[in-house]
């Protein structure tokens, strides 16, 4: 088993693909930092002059966790388009090339085969966070300093003590950890259902933008159906930074990620043991 | 004229009425609290403020005579523009301000004097209202108004430090606007849309808790002229 996850990893690696998340990552997160660091009082002050009318504000609000929070939130969007670039290609792109027919005459169940790519999928997923997390947080704790967390809403500014952010954030990338897999997975199903890696990746993105739209929208007719979007409980990380904690609102999202992700992996499972290898 | 002869007639009659004119209570206060050249003390700052959510916060307040006051905290902390010795600065000198009784009101179970406070002189201040306890000479309520700065209710709480004037509680109510901001700044995208209040104004408090008082020791000027983060 351990030798199928190698295989996988080395076949992720050394596909140019794999690197675009770290590569936009990376990019998005230095400028953000760039912005922030020539432009972020101005920016902060527009968001506090209301505040500003009536109250001296004693601290800085501009720091490396303000930072770090600002990026988790843009990248919410790209975030899963990246992963998708890569486990949405990890059976389907096998297919494309014909490589899959040499894969199943391996002494190896399909079992296995598939269980490899997924724990393959969710190594590079755990790394692509973890890249982000060392950009976002290390280095925007590196160049502004720690200080007490801002976190800005449309209707509200709820301040987090600077010793209360470490574990809020460790949690966050945890939560994203497994709203990325509900991603992996859905991509994963679609890889499973197709025989080119385009298809997957770009209907995952399609999804991801419609539910997205859908749970933007603040329309009646939608409100009942937000709740069965899992778009909608991949932002549940933004609740660890609610001051008191959701916690009812948090394992109830959780949950319905994780039966997404048993779900789609259980139908991966299904589709990969009947699939006739025609290529 | 009209109006300074009425303010006469008043200050006469209420001069009669009571032990102490509204002028000399107010003076009374002052010098009482004119004691106190400068302190420094601990305080703990506990907001409730419309829109905002946070954690009570710790730091050390420096207040100088006339009127130089400043609380620095480790972390972000909201501090009114106006200074909460403003008014007192500004009826250090009796020519300045006329006082006029408003009657009297039970203020926390203590017979208060009300004295409305017009200064004479061209100023930040505009009106003040005090709730004065005459026989500890304590402002135990006040409500001033500033022409940068608007309307401050603030409320006293005395205990171990009266005798100098010191409030171990002070609270501070002030009329602040709604936060609020477009959902596309604050990538806000998900959030559930709230119920619309009635006003776009609601009321801060703002809880200082002192301890710690440190009296009439030296005090380095560079604590009031250091520049905010913010």
């Amino acid at each position: 088993m351990n030798r199928l996850i190698k295989a996988e990893l080395i076949k992720i690696a050394t596909k140019p693909r794999s690197y675009i998340g770290f590569i936009a990552v990376a990019a998005i997160v230095l400028l953000i930092e760039f912005a922030m660091y020539a432009d972020g009082k101005e920016y902060l002050s527009f968001i506090t002059q209301a505040l500003e009318q009536t109250f001296i504000i004693e601290g800085d609000f501009l720091n490396g966790n303000l930072v770090c929070f600002i990026i988790l939130q843009t990248l919410i969007i790209q975030m899963p388009l990246m992963v998708a670039l890569v486990t949405g290609d990890l059976i389907s792109g096998e297919m494309a090339n014909g490589t899959i027919r040499l894969l199943v005459t391996r002494p190896f169940s399909r079992n296995q085969i598939l269980t490899a790519k997924i724990i393959a999928g969710s190594i590079y997923t755990f790394l692509l966070l973890l890249w982000l997390g060392i950009f976002a947080l290390v280095f925007g704790l590196l160049i502004f300093g720690d200080g007490d967390l801002t976190v800005i809403k449309s209707d509200a500014l709820v301040i987090i003590q600077s010793g209360d952010t470490l574990w809020r954030f460790l949690l966050a990338f945890g939560v994203a950890f497994i709203s990325l897999t509900v991603v992996s997975s859905f991509s994963l199903l679609l890889s499973c259902l197709t025989d080119n890696s385009i298809g997957p990746i770009i209907t995952t993105m399609a999804v991801i933008i419609l539910f997205t739209i859908i749970g933007t929208l603040q329309v009646p007719v939608f409100e009942n159906i937000k709740m069965f979007l899992f778009t909608t409980h991949m932002i549940v990380w933004r609740n660890l930074f609610d001051n008191p904690l959701d916690l009812e609102l948090m394992y109830t999202s959780l949950g319905i990620m994780v039966l997404y992700i048993i779900g789609f992996t259980a139908a991966s499972y299904i589709i990969f043991n009947k699939k006739d290898i025609l290529n | 004229m009209k109006h300074k002869i009425l303010l006469y007639i008043l200050l006469a009659l209420s001069s009669a009425v009571v032990g102490q004119t509204p002028n000399q209570l107010i003076m009374n206060v002052n010098s009482k609290f004119g004691k106190v050249q400068n302190y420094s003390a601990l305080i703990n700052m506990v907001f409730d403020i419309p829109g905002v959510t946070m954690q009570p916060v710790n730091g050390k307040v420096y207040y100088k005579k006339p009127n130089k006051f400043r609380i620095k905290s480790k972390g972000i902390a909201f501090v009114p523009k106006q200074n909460p010795y403003l008014a007192m600065a500004n009826l250090s000198d009796s020519s300045s301000f006329v006082a006029v009784e408003a009657g009297r009101e039970i203020v926390r179970g203590i017979q208060c004097r009300v004295i409305n406070v017009i200064p004479n002189v061209q100023g930040d201040l505009v009106l003040g209202k005090f709730w004065v306890d005459p026989k500890g000479l304590l402002i135990l309520k006040s409500q001033v108004t500033t022409k940068t700065n608007g309307t401050i209710n603030l409320e006293n709480y005395f205990s171990k430090n009266a005798s100098q004037a010191l409030p171990d509680k002070m609270i501070i109510s002030i009329d602040v606007a709604k936060f609020k901001l477009p959902k596309a700044l604050t990538v806000d995208i998900n959030s559930k849309a709230k119920a619309k209040s009635k006003s776009d104004r609601g009321t801060g408090i703002i809880q200082m808790n002192f301890s710690n008082y440190l009296v009439n020791a030296k005090i380095d000027e560079k604590v009031f002229s250091e520049k905010l983060a913010n």
